[in-house]
């Protein structure tokens, strides 16, 4: 799908490209804004140029105070615009990364999400995408804001004094050289910073993860020392570096003041006639005090660029790691499955699956799965009895071989079924969406759930999990066998199903086996229960990546 | 997910409520945060000091030069004022840098005060809140929540302050002049300042208290996805689930839209309001120079000093339309704060017995007990083996013993103290337990292994590596005692780990041992060696193995054997 791996810069490029036009729309209003600054100060000089020199009452000058009374006020419009643009810019393009973020975990699939913590992952689509946000919403703007609008200050300083202008030029070449000073700076201390409060951080959460341990060694309280004392540290350590790092705002500072300073004198000195070269002459107060009032304007969008800086430098972190997930190659079937002919379910030939670094997990395979077969694989674990599944489940693409498989839809169930953050009906409606409450009962009590039901006041919609009522694991998998029986699919997959379960679950999961056998559904499952592989008319077994039929009856 | 947008009543009440006991810590430091204030404060009096000065001198030298055209002498001192622009362009660049790093330290204090006081409510913990902890995704956020209000007293705390210290200011300095003026704008700059602290906040309170909740909600649907996703797939109900995430999605970006939406007003109307100011300021204050009655210099610094008042207010609309998050913040910390009676009960100093009598014990969260009637007596120096699935109430039984849990109903007792109530100093030293989930420290070895013993020395700590196999591993590591076991241990692998666990209680003299699956992840003929050194280490004391299934070897040894399923405990199979 794409030829070059993504990097964060090309990504972050992508994404702007998307809103372009409101990106645009937003960096045009703020230079707007900009420019109705300039006529607000120019237009303030010229008044007061009128009403000191030119004995002028301010009732005369009313109509100059209306304009600038209008340009006030339009700017007020066009930065509130400015924001709102950029803002919704920012959230579109938000929304799309995350949709592009969730896809992709899509298209990984189940094999790929099983080595992964999905806490982490979810980071990645929730946290470190709205760390996107000053980027776009804030520094990509502003940045094209200090590209142009410096350039018109200094055309009206220039017109205005060109001995000032020529000052602002002087000072020109030397802010790129600033900005990447700044910029150095900023991203040198935000590296730093970051690494140094993410070990802090890490310190503190070791210590807090731990505190089960530090209780029963009874450590707490010089753990609590510990954690006042690692951050005083770190302060010490951080301030250091800091003296140094906030040196590069400072410089910025001192050129905005130093500026008004240079400014001011130049123009009093000229005005009183102590300096007679170039246009110092023919100064007034009114081209004197606007010139004064543009110098400071002149290094404003720098300065609010570099307030901005560090919005870049956290949506570059959070690319980066983002960019490494977008680049994941996928191991998951991305086709429709071929229709198989006849009464196959799945029919595989010389199927071979490698993982990248692990080499060849499951190979050669030759398996033809028909119409209400009730399979049970067994094999030491790590042989690739999960592989297999995974294989007839879609999870997987082979490497190597022919596979077809038919099932639109199948039923799953595996050691530790998935427990959504819901209620108990939201966690039926996994297996069907239009599932009515009915069925959903009768589901619940026929997978022996009918009695913790009766117990509970807000019946289904109950919430489970994190946030709601803890389930036992005997329980979540009675959940996920209620699924089973809301669903209508022919084809059930079940992955070790018996796994670490009491007595009672584990008999009743054992008894909805032979149910579902005796409807005739099609049954595959990767057990080691001895019932189960005695219920089941054929039994395969997986050896190293082998395939080895032991009983079959027809 | 439904907030109700607070009353104007409880917006107020909501915030004291929350966030008083964090200012009340913050204060404590409160000669650096007026010292930091200051220093901001000064820094923008010499910005604007710096604008209204240039724009005098300006005028003055304007007049003046005007005034020498028409041959008149000139009484202008040109070296006063030179000087001060001088002084205050160099005080606004060196007061900055001074503020920055000043401010710096005090946030990084803060952060000192601020983690040591929520560490200190955590260790007060009982294991049932632990484990609701643990399970969540709660960690990351507990540290987002510290640093929301470490942000408080630069964005919430002091902004205001000085902002409202510059109006003061201001109005005085043109009251000097012009008294009946200064009255209306130091007024006008007071009712937006109100505006842009307490009007910003009010509006912005709902959706920014609701904020973080729309993200972990968002959060919990994505690992929901990441987790069902096999179940998704089969039962081809994706579609339904993604459009969830999207509908909650819509939702969170609505909020943040509004929120943003505000946040851009508050931004604009401070233009607005200077700007109209700065006019209405020429329009009295011109007519006044028109009369000759002001000097027009001095007009013109009020003017400029107006037109760089903005800067003043821009840090207050964002920083107060996000009120509602630090008060979210504030009240999910305050939520950790539990109150502990004293542990004051001590042991007897001989062998201990453990005896529970009709325990009973149910989470808050789940519909059936954890232990439903649990009764056994383990007399001094006897063994038991308890098996069980997880899940069958074993870590609550652990938990009961080591008085980390009060149990709904019934007696425990070990040695005549009920566990709970046990000073924690002499608790940890006579009754251990090797939990499940072994937790090392982001430390060292050693300081791992001596979290059982600070004073053990080198060689016991060779001792109780070699009774678990793992001295000649750690003779192999180039850095031996002192090498970094990696956070939660991850520089060793899974059997290593419980190993170490295991060999820092070898290095305890405890009268009570619980071993939660002792040998798990652990090779059979190491699991031997170490089965050896432990029972000569057992012997005397009292103790209880949990494990899945009971091995001979294990069976043999021990005097007692329990069987516990569903929270019930009887005879061994």
């Amino acid at each position: 799908m794409m030829e070059q791996p993504l990097t964060a810069r090309s990504w972050l490029k992508m994404l702007a490209n998307l809103e372009r036009r409101r990106l645009n729309l937003a960096a045009f209003l703020g230079v707007l804004a900009g420019l109705q600054t300039v006529i607000i100060v120019v237009g303030v000089a010229w008044l007061v140029d009128q009403l000191v020199v030119h004995q002028q009452t301010p009732h005369q000058l009313v109509s100059g105070l209306a304009v600038l009374a209008f340009c006030v006020l339009g700017r007020g419009a066009c930065q509130w615009g400015q924001e709102v643009v950029s803002l919704e810019a920012s959230l579109r393009i938000r929304q799309y990364a995350r949709r592009q973020m969730l896809d992709k975990f899509w298209v990984l699939g189940p094999v790929w999400l099983a080595y992964r913590q999905s806490g982490g992952l979810a980071t990645q689509a929730v946290e470190n995408i709205e760390a996107l946000d000053g980027y776009f919403a804030r520094f990509y703007t502003q940045l094209r804001i200090t590209v142009f609008l410096p350039l018109v200050i200094l055309c009206v300083v220039a017109r205005l004094d060109y001995l000032v202008a020529i000052f602002l030029l002087i000072s020109a070449p030397i802010i790129p050289l600033f900005m990447a000073l700044v910029g150095m700076g900023a991203e040198r201390v935000n590296r730093e910073q970051f690494a140094a409060v993410a070990r802090l951080s890490a310190h503190f959460l070791d210590r807090v993860r731990g505190m089960t341990t530090l209780q029963l060694f009874g450590r707490t309280q010089s753990a609590h020392r510990d954690v006042w004392w690692a951050t005083d540290d770190y302060r010490r350590l951080s301030m250091r570096t800091l003296r140094l790092a906030f040196l590069s705002s400072a410089v910025l500072e001192f050129f905005a003041s130093v500026a008004i300073a240079v400014v001011a004198m130049y123009v009093g000195f000229g005005l009183l006639g102590y300096i007679d070269y170039g246009p110092s002459t023919s100064l007034t107060l009114f081209s004197g005090l606007a010139v004064l009032l543009l110098a400071p304007e002149f290094f404003q969008p720098l300065r609010t660029l570099s307030q901005h800086y560090h919005d870049r430098a956290t949506a570059l972190g959070a690319a980066e790691s983002l960019v490494t997930v977008l680049n994941e190659s996928s191991i998951q079937r991305s086709s429709v499955p071929t229709p198989a002919s006849g009464r196959h379910i799945a029919y595989l030939e010389g199927i071979y699956v490698e993982y990248p670094g692990r080499g060849r997990v499951l190979g050669p395979v030759n398996l033809t799965v028909n119409q209400g077969d009730v399979i049970a694989i067994s094999g030491p674990s790590g042989s690739g009895k999960s592989t297999l599944l995974a294989l007839l489940a879609g999870f997987l693409s082979p490497s190597q071989g022919e596979l077809e498989l038919t099932a639109p839809h199948y039923a799953w169930l595996d050691q530790q079924p998935a427990l959504l953050h819901g209620s108990l009906a939201d966690n039926l409606r996994l297996a069907d969406p239009t599932v009515d409450k009915t069925a959903m009962l009768a589901a619940l009590s026929k997978a022996g759930l009918g009695e913790l039901l009766s117990q509970l006041p807000d019946g289904l919609d109950t919430l489970i999990g994190e946030r709601g009522l803890g389930l036992s694991g005997g329980q979540a998998q009675r959940l996920a066998l209620a699924r089973i029986y809301l669903s209508d699919a022919s084809l059930i997959l079940l992955d070790e199903p018996t796994a670490s379960l009491d007595n009672d679950t584990e008999e009743m999961v054992i008894q909805a086996l032979l149910n579902w056998a005796g409807e005739g559904r099609t049954l595959v499952m990767a057990t080691h229960h001895p019932m189960a592989i005695s219920a089941a008319r054929r039994h395969l077994r997986v050896r190293e990546g082998l395939l080895e039929e032991v009983a079959y009856e027809a | 997910m439904k907030h109700s947008v607070p009353s104007r009543l409880s917006m107020m009440a909501q915030t004291r409520q929350a966030l008083l006991p964090w200012v009340a810590l913050m204060t404590r430091r409160w000669p650096r945060f007026l010292v930091g204030a200051l220093l901001v404060w000064l820094t923008l009096a010499a910005g604007l000091s710096l604008l209204g000065l240039s724009g005098w001198f300006i005028t003055a030298c304007a007049l003046a030069g005007i005034a020498m055209l028409f041959g008149l002498p000139s009484s202008l001192d040109v070296y006063v004022p030179g000087g001060g622009i001088r002084f205050f362009a160099l005080l606004r660049t060196v007061a900055r840098y001074i503020e920055r790093l000043y401010n710096h330290d005090t946030v990084l204090r803060l952060l000192a005060d601020l983690r040591y006081r929520v560490f200190g409510r955590l260790t007060r913990m009982d294991e049932a809140a632990l484990r609701r902890h643990r399970m969540s995704d709660w960690l990351g956020r507990l540290t987002a929540d510290i640093d929301a209000l470490d942000n408080l007293y630069l964005r919430l705390l002091m902004p205001p302050l000085v902002s409202l210290l510059v109006i003061v200011g201001v109005s005085l300095f043109a009251a000097i002049w012009l008294p009946g003026m200064a009255l209306w704008l130091g007024s006008v700059l007071f009712v937006l300042w109100v505006g842009l602290t307490y009007g910003m906040a009010r509006l912005c309170f709902a959706q920014s208290h609701r904020q973080i909740a729309y993200q972990e909600g968002l959060r919990r649907l994505v690992i929901d996805q990441l987790q069902a996703t096999a179940e998704l797939i089969a039962y081809q109900s994706a579609a339904w689930h993604r459009q969830q995430v999207a509908d909650h999605e819509n939702a969170a970006l609505d909020n943040q839209r509004r929120l943003g939406r505000h946040t851009a007003m508050g931004n604009s109307v401070i233009g607005v309001i200077t700007g109209l100011l700065l006019l209405l300021v020429f329009w009295f204050g011109g007519a006044l120079v028109a009369d000759g009655t002001l000097a027009g210099p001095i007009l013109v610094m009020l003017l400029l000093i107006i037109l760089g008042i903005n800067e003043v207010f821009v840090q207050l609309p964002a920083a107060f339309a996000r009120l509602g998050s630090s008060v979210a913040a504030a009240e999910r910390l305050n939520a950790l704060a539990v109150d502990t009676p004293a542990k004051e009960q001590k042991l007897p100093a001989h062998e201990l017995d453990v005896v529970m009598r009709g325990v009973i014990h149910r989470y808050p969260s789940s519909a059936q007990p954890a232990l439903d009637d649990v009764t056994f007596e383990l007399g001094c120096g006897e063994q038991a083996v308890i098996t069980g699935h997880s899940g069958a109430g074993k870590s609550t039984l652990a938990a009961l013993l080591t008085g980390r849990l009060k149990a709904s109903q019934g007696e425990v007792e070990i040695g005549g103290c009920e566990p709970w109530a046990i000073k924690e100093t002499q608790r940890s030293r006579r009754i251990v337990l090797l939990t499940q989930q072994v937790d090392l420290f982001d430390a060292s070895l050693e300081d791992n292994l001596r979290l059982g013993n600070a004073e053990a020395s080198d060689a016991s700590l060779w001792k109780v590596l070699e009774a678990v196999a793992l001295d000649d591993w750690a003779r192999t590591l180039p850095a031996q005692l002192k090498t970094p076991v990696g956070e939660r241990g991850q520089q060793l692998s899974g059997g290593q780990a419980r190993r170490v666990a295991l060999a820092r209680l070898l290095l305890m003299d405890p009268s009570i041992v619980i071993l939660d699956e002792p040998f798990a992840a652990i090779d059979h003929a190491t699991a031997e060696h170490v089965a050896r050194a432990l029972s000569d280490w057992l012997e005397g004391r009292t103790a209880i193995f949990f494990v899945h299934h009971g091995s001979r070897l294990l069976m043999q040894q021990v005097k007692h054997h329990w069987h516990l399923s569903g929270g019930k405990l009887g005879p061994g199979r």
